[in-house]
C-alpha cells in the first residue's frame, strides 16, 4: 500500500482540526499557544509533503519562514502571556473579556 | 425767450420741499428746537415762494407769447403702442391755469410765512410743512395737469393732504367740538362721493371722445355737436347734448363734493378742526375752488349744454342746475354762518356760501366773474381766516397766561374754548393789526366800495340781474338773483356779528386781558393780504361809462363796435381780457362763424362774454343792502350779548326771526342727513355690513371655517402628527440604533474563545463551501 | 513515499500526541506531548526527504519553543491549567460540529481529486541547495523575517522593561 499525498493531507488535516478544536475549547492561554502551534506544524507538514510530491525544493524553505514567525510569535505571545499574568493574576481567557460589550 | 421751460419747477420745488422736511424735518427739530424750526419753515417757505416766482415769470411769458396757450410735456404716463393709447404727463400753461397758480402759490406763500409764527412750537412742526408743500405739489398738478386725469390725480391728491392737515392734531383729546380724526374722516368721505361722480365724468368722457386731454375732448365735443353726430356708449347711442349733459352733471357732483356745495358740503365747517392756516390755504383759498376751476375749465362742454337747451329729465339743463346749487347753497350757508359762535365756523360757512356765488357765477356762463371771485375771495378769507387764527392764538395765550398766574380753583376754565366768540369781546385794543385787517377782509367779504369783494360781487349779480353771461335773464337767473342778494345781506349781517362779538364791547371772559398782539411772522402776511384785498378789485374794474343792463340785456356777440371799444383796454376788465383766451367758449363764435347749429342758430349766438361796463343799479342797490345788513347787525341786533355759553343768543328771542335762527342753528340739511339718509339708508346698510362683515365674514368665514378648521388641523398636527407620525419617526430611527446596538452587543462577549469560533465558523464554511460548490 | 505501516503507526502516534494535549489537565503535560507531537513531525520530514527540516524542527521547536513554554508555565505555576471546556455552553459543541466540517469538506475534496502519481524526480533539499534557494528566491522575505524578529525582539523589551518599571 503506497503512501500518497492524499495521506499527508488526512493527517495534516486531523492535525489541523486537533489545533482549531484546542484553540476553541481550552482556557488556558499557554495551551491556546500550543494547540496554534500545532496548527502551524500540521501546515509545515503539509508545505513538505508537497514538495516532496512535487519535487520542488521552494515548499521547504517556506517552512523556514513560518518556522521562523512562529518563533517570533510564540515569543511575543509567552511575554504577552506574562504581562497579563502579572496585571490580571490569571491566565484564563475566560477571565480577560475587557472586550465585552 | 420765456419762461415755460421753467414749468415743471412747479412741481419739482414743492416736491423737494416735501423730501427735506420728510425726511430731514425731525432731525432739524431734534437737533435743536428753535434752529430746526428755522430751517424746516424756511425751506418749505422758500419752495413755496419759488412756485410763486416761477408762477410770475410763466404769468410773463403769456403775456409775452401773445396769450397762446403752452403744452409742456414732461414724459408719458401710459402708452400703449398697439392701441394707440397714450396718456401723456402735461402742463397746460394758459392764462387761466396761470391765475389758478398765481392764486395758489402766492397766498400759498404768505401762509407759509404765517405758518411758521402760528405752529412755533408744534411738536410736528416739520409734519406740517410737509403736508402744506404736498398740498402745494397736488393743487399744481391739478391746476395746470393738460387733462381730465392730471386734474384728477391733483384732486384726489389734495384730497389727501386735506385729510391729512384737518387730521394734523390727530392725538388732541376730544374737546369741544369733533375730533380731528372724524372730521378728517367725514372730510374725505363726503369727497370720495364727489370724487366718484368725477371718475363716472370722466369714464364717459373718455368712452364719448376717446381722450381726456383738454383741447381733444372740447375739440371733439364740438365737431360732433355742430354736425349731429352721435356716439356710442355701451352700444347705446346718444346725441352730444345727452352725453354732455351726464358728464357736465357729474362734474356738477364732483365740484360739490370738493367746493363744498349742496348736497356735499357738511364736511367744511368740521374740516375747522385743522389748524389755522390749513383752514386759510385749503379750505378757503385753494382746494375748495378747485370745483369753481373744473367748470371753468369744461366751459366749453357746459355750453355746448346751454345752447342746446337739452334738459336733465326735462327739468333743468345742467349749467342752470349749477347755478341753482350754487345759489341755494350760497344763501343757506349764509344763514347757519350767523348762527354760529365759533369764530372759524361762522368764516367756515362764510366760505361755503362765497363758494356758493361762484358756482351760481359759473352756472350762469359768468365765468370770468366767477374766477374773479374766487381770486378776490382767496384773498379776503385766507386774510379772515389767518386774522382769526391770530384771535385764536392771542385768546390761548392769554388763558395761557392766566391759567399760569392764577394757580386757583377757576371752574371758568373748565369750559373755556379760545374759538368761541362768547368769550371774546373787546380785542381791538389788544390786537390793533389784527383788527383792522379784519375790518378789511369783512368789508371785502360784505361788497363794500371800494373793498374787492365789492367788485367781484357786483359782477356776479350784474350777471344774473342781466343775463349778462347768455343774453338774457331767464327765470333760473332772476331766482338765483334774488337767492344771492339774501346771501349777500347775511355775508354783510354775520362779518359784522363777529366783528362786534370778537373786537368790541367788553372782554367776557379773563383771558382777554393777556391777550398780546401776534408777532410779525403772523401779522405781515396779514397786512399783505390786507392790501390784496383792498385792491384786487382793481384787476377787472369794468367801464364806468357805456351800457347799462338794457344793453347788456340784448344778446350781443363781439360786435365790431365793442371790438373797437376794447382797443382802449387800459385797465378795465384786464382780467376778463387776460382770462378770455382760455376760456374757449368766449372765442369760438369767431371760429364757428358760419357754422349752422342744430337750431337753425348761428353757433353759439349768446357769447358768455360780455364787456360790461358797471351796472350801477346794481352796485348801489347792493351796497346798501350791505350798509343795511351791518348797520342792523351793529345796531339791532347785538344789544345785549350772550354772556356766557349758557345764555341763549338774544335774537333767538325774537318772534319771527329767533325762530328761523333757531331753525338754522340746529344745522337743518345735516339733520336732514343724520334723519334721512344717515337713519334710514346709513345705519340699515351699517346693520347690513355688520351681519356681512361679523357674522358671516368673521364669525362664519373667519372663525368657523378659517380658524376652527385651522385649529383642527393644528390640533391633529400636535396631537396625532407630531408625536405619533415625526416623534414616532425620530424616535424609532433612535430606539432601533438602541436595539440594533443591543443584537449587536450580545456577540461581544469579550472572551477570545467566541471570537475564535466564529472565525472557525467562517474557515469551516468557506472551505465546505469551495469543496462542495466545485 | 514511504511505509504505509510506518505512516500509519506515526499518525497514529502524532494523533494521539495531539489529542493528549488538548484534553491534558496539567498544561506540562500538554507541552510534553506536543514536544512528542512535533518529533513525529520531525520524523514525517525525513520521510519526506527533508532531513535539515527535520532538525531544524527538533532544534527550533522541540527544543527551543517548546523549553519556552515549559518555562513560561513553570514560571507562572499554571501547571493545573482551568478547565477543560469552553466557557459558554454550545462553544464546544459547536467547536466539534465546525471540526467535524472541516474534516468531511477534506475527506469529500480528497474523494473529489482522486488518487495523484507523485512526481518521479526528487528534489535536491540539501542544505546548501535551500540556502541557494532561500538567498536568491526569497532575499526580501528573508530580510523583512528579519525585521519582524527585530521587532519582536523591541517589543519583548518594551513590555519587559514595563514590568521592572513597575515593580
Amino acid at each position: 500500500m503506497q503512501v500518497t499525498i492524499e495521506w499527508y493531507i488526512a493527517l495534516s488535516t486531523i492535525l489541523f482540526t486537533i489545533g482549531a478544536l484546542g484553540v476553541l475549547v481550552r482556557r488556558n492561554a499557554i495551551i491556546i499557544f500550543m494547540s496554534v502551534e500545532l496548527m502551524l506544524n500540521s501546515a509545515n507538514l503539509l508545505l513538505v509533503a508537497f514538495a516532496q510530491q512535487l519535487a520542488d525544493a521552494h515548499g521547504q524553505v517556506l517552512v523556514f519562514f513560518v518556522m521562523t514567525v512562529a518563533a517570533a510569535e510564540v515569543a511575543i505571545g509567552l511575554a504577552l502571556i506574562v504581562v497579563i499574568f502579572r496585571t490580571k493574576n490569571t491566565i484564563d481567557i475566560g477571565e480577560i473579556n475587557l472586550l465585552k460589550g | 425767450m420765456n419762461a415755460f421751460g421753467l414749468a415743471p419747477l412747479l412741481l419739482i420745488l414743492p416736491i423737494i420741499g416735501v423730501l427735506f422736511n420728510g425726511i430731514v424735518g425731525r432731525y432739524f427739530l431734534d437737533a435743536d428746537r428753535s434752529t430746526g424750526e428755522k430751517w424746516s419753515g424756511w425751506f418749505g417757505t422758500a419752495m413755496a415762494v419759488g412756485t410763486f416766482i416761477v408762477s410770475v415769470l410763466i404769468f410773463f411769458s403769456l403775456g409775452a407769447n401773445d396769450h397762446h396757450a403752452e403744452i409742456v410735456h414732461l414724459f408719458n404716463w401710459f402708452n400703449i403702442p398697439s392701441g394707440n393709447f397714450t396718456i401723456p404727463w402735461a402742463m397746460q400753461l394758459d392764462t387761466l391755469s396761470s391765475v389758478m397758480t398765481l392764486v395758489v402759490t402766492g397766498v400759498g406763500s404768505l401762509i407759509h410765512i404765517y405758518a411758521i409764527g402760528y405752529m412755533h412750537g408744534d411738536r410736528d412742526f416739520h409734519r406740517f410743512f410737509t403736508y402744506l408743500n404736498l398740498f402745494l405739489f397736488f393743487m399744481l398738478i391739478l391746476v395746470t395737469g393738460s387733462s381730465y386725469l392730471m386734474l384728477f390725480v391733483g384732486w384726489e391728491g389734495v384730497g389727501l393732504c386735506s385729510f391729512l392737515l384737518i387730521g394734523f392734531w390727530f392725538d388732541k383729546p376730544k374737546g369741544e367740538g369733533i375730533l380731528n380724526g372724524d372730521a378728517a374722516r367725514k372730510a374725505f368721505v363726503a369727497n370720495r362721493v364727489g370724487d366718484f361722480a368725477m371718475i363716472l365724468g370722466m369714464i364717459l368722457t373718455f368712452w364719448a371722445f376717446g381722450s381726456m386731454e383738454y383741447e381733444v375732448v372740447f375739440e371733439s365735443a364740438l365737431d360732433l355737436y355742430t354736425t349731429t353726430e352721435t356716439v356710442f356708449i355701451a352700444g347705446i347711442e346718444f346725441t352730444i347734448p345727452q352725453v354732455l349733459t351726464g358728464i357736465t352733471v357729474l362734474f356738477l357732483i364732483g365740484a360739490t363734493g370738493k367746493s363744498a356745495q349742496i348736497p356735499l358740503f357738511m364736511w367744511l365747517p368740521d374740516a375747522m378742526a385743522g389748524p389755522t392756516p390749513v383752514s386759510a390755504l385749503i379750505h378757503a383759498a385753494t382746494m375748495v375752488t378747485s370745483g369753481i376751476y373744473l367748470i371753468v375749465r369744461s366751459n366749453v362742454l357746459f355750453e355746448i349744454v346751454r345752447d342746446s337747451g337739452h334738459q336733465l329729465f326735462g327739468i333743468v339743463s345742467a349749467p342752470d342746475l349749477v347755478a341753482i346749487a350754487g345759489a341755494v347753497t350760497a344763501v343757506y350757508a349764509g344763514l347757519v354762518a350767523f348762527t354760529q359762535f365759533d369764530i372759524k365756523k361762522v368764516l367756515a360757512y362764510s366760505t361755503v356760501s362765497q363758494l356758493g356765488f361762484m358756482i351760481a357765477a359759473v352756472g350762469m356762463g359768468a365765468y370770468v366773474a366767477g374766477m374773479f371771485h374766487l381770486v378776490t375771495h382767496a384773498f379776503f378769507k385766507a386774510l379772515l381766516f389767518m386774522a382769526s387764527g391770530s384771535v385764536i392764538h392771542g385768546m390761548e395765550h392769554g388763558h395761557h397766561h392766566l391759567h399760569e398766574h392764577s394757580h386757583g380753583d377757576d371752574h371758568e376754565e373748565d369750559d373755556f374754548d379760545p374759538q368761541d366768540m362768547r368769550f371774546m369781546g373787546g380785542l381791538r385794543e389788544k390786537m390793533p393789526v389784527t383788527f383792522w385787517v379784519y375790518i378789511i377782509g369783512s368789508l371785502a367779504l360784505a361788497g363794500i366800495f371800494p373793498f374787492a369783494g365789492f367788485w367781484s360781487k357786483d359782477e356776479i349779480l350784474a350777471h344774473s340781474a342781466y343775463g349778462l353771461g347768455v343774453g338774457e335773464a331767464t327765470p333760473v337767473f332772476t331766482f338765483v338773483r334774488w337767492m344771492l342778494t339774501i346771501g349777500a345781506f347775511c355775508t354783510a349781517f354775520y362779518m359784522t356779528r363777529q366783528i362786534k362779538m370778537t373786537f368790541f364791547g367788553e372782554g367776557r371772559h379773563e383771558a382777554v386781558k393777556h391777550v398780546p398782539e401776534s408777532s410779525p411772522l403772523m401779522t405781515r402776511p396779514l397786512a399783505f393780504l390786507a392790501f390784496l384785498s383792498l385792491m384786487g378789485g382793481a384787476l377787472n374794474i369794468p367801464y364806468l361809462t357805456g351800457g347799462g343792463g338794457e344793453e347788456a340785456s340784448t344778446p350781443v356777440g363781439m360786435t365790431a363796435s365793442v371790438l373797437a371799444a376794447e382797443e382802449d383796454k387800459g385797465l378795465n376788465l384786464a382780467f376778463e381780457h387776460w382770462l378770455e383766451h382760455s376760456i374757449q367758449a368766449f372765442t369760438l363764435e369767431e371760429d364757428f362763424e358760419n357754422v349752422v347749429g342744430p337750431n337753425g342758430e348761428h353757433f353759439f349766438t349768446h357769447v358768455p362774454h360780455t364787456p360790461t361796463s358797471l351796472q350801477y343799479d346794481i352796485a348801489i342797490s347792493s351796497t346798501l343792502i350791505a350798509v343795511a345788513a351791518i348797520l342792523i347787525g351793529w345796531y339791532v341786533v347785538f344789544r345785549v350779548w350772550p354772556r356766557s355759553k349758557e345764555d341763549p343768543d338774544p335774537i333767538s328771542q325774537w318772534p319771527v326771526v329767533g325762530f328761523v335762527w333757531t331753525f338754522f342753528q340746529g344745522l337743518p340739511l345735516d339733520t336732514l342727513y343724520m334723519t334721512g339718509i344717515v337713519k334710514n339708508i346709513f345705519n340699515p346698510l351699517a346693520r347690513f355690513s355688520d351681519v356681512v362683515d361679523w357674522n358671516f365674514w368673521h364669525n362664519f368665514v373667519h372663525n368657523n371655517l378659517i380658524r376652527d378648521s385651522f385649529v383642527a388641523l393644528a390640533d391633529f398636527l400636535a396631537t396625532v402628527l407630531d408625536p405619533k407620525g415625526v416623534d414616532g419617526i425620530v424616535n424609532g430611527v433612535g430606539q432601533t440604533a438602541r436595539n440594533l446596538a443591543e443584537a449587536l452587543r450580545r456577540p461581544q462577549t469579550g472572551n477570545t474563545g467566541n471570537y475564535a469560533l466564529s472565525l472557525f465558523l467562517g474557515v469551516a464554511l468557506l472551505v465546505a463551501f469551495f469543496v462542495f460548490a466545485s | 513515499m514511504g511505509n504505509a505501516i510506518l505512516f500509519l503507526i506515526l499518525a497514529v502516534i502524532a494523533i494521539g500526541a495531539a489529542i493528549l494535549m488538548l484534553v491534558s489537565k496539567n498544561a506540562v503535560h500538554s507541552a510534553l506531548y506536543l514536544i512528542l507531537n512535533f518529533a513525529v513531525i520531525a520524523v514525517y520530514y525525513i520521510l519526506l526527504n527533508a532531513p535539515f527540516l527535520a532538525m531544524v524542527q527538533i532544534t527550533v521547536y522541540a527544543g527551543a519553543i517548546m523549553v519556552l513554554f515549559l518555562f513560561v508555565i513553570m514560571l507562572l505555576g499554571a501547571e493545573e491549567s482551568s478547565g477543560v471546556l469552553g466557557t459558554r455552553r454550545g462553544q464546544l459543541t459547536t467547536a466539534l460540529l465546525l471540526g467535524a466540517v472541516l474534516i468531511g469538506s477534506f475527506v469529500a475534496a480528497l474523494g473529489q481529486i482522486g488518487g495523484s502519481a507523485a512526481s518521479s524526480s526528487v528534489a535536491d533539499t540539501t542544505p546548501r541547495n535551500l540556502a541557494i534557494i532561500l538567498f536568491e528566491s526569497y532575499v526580501f522575505p528573508f530580510e523583512v523575517t528579519g525585521v519582524l524578529l527585530l521587532v519582536a525582539v523591541v517589543g519583548l523589551y518594551v513590555m519587559s522593561s514595563r514590568l521592572v518599571k513597575k515593580d
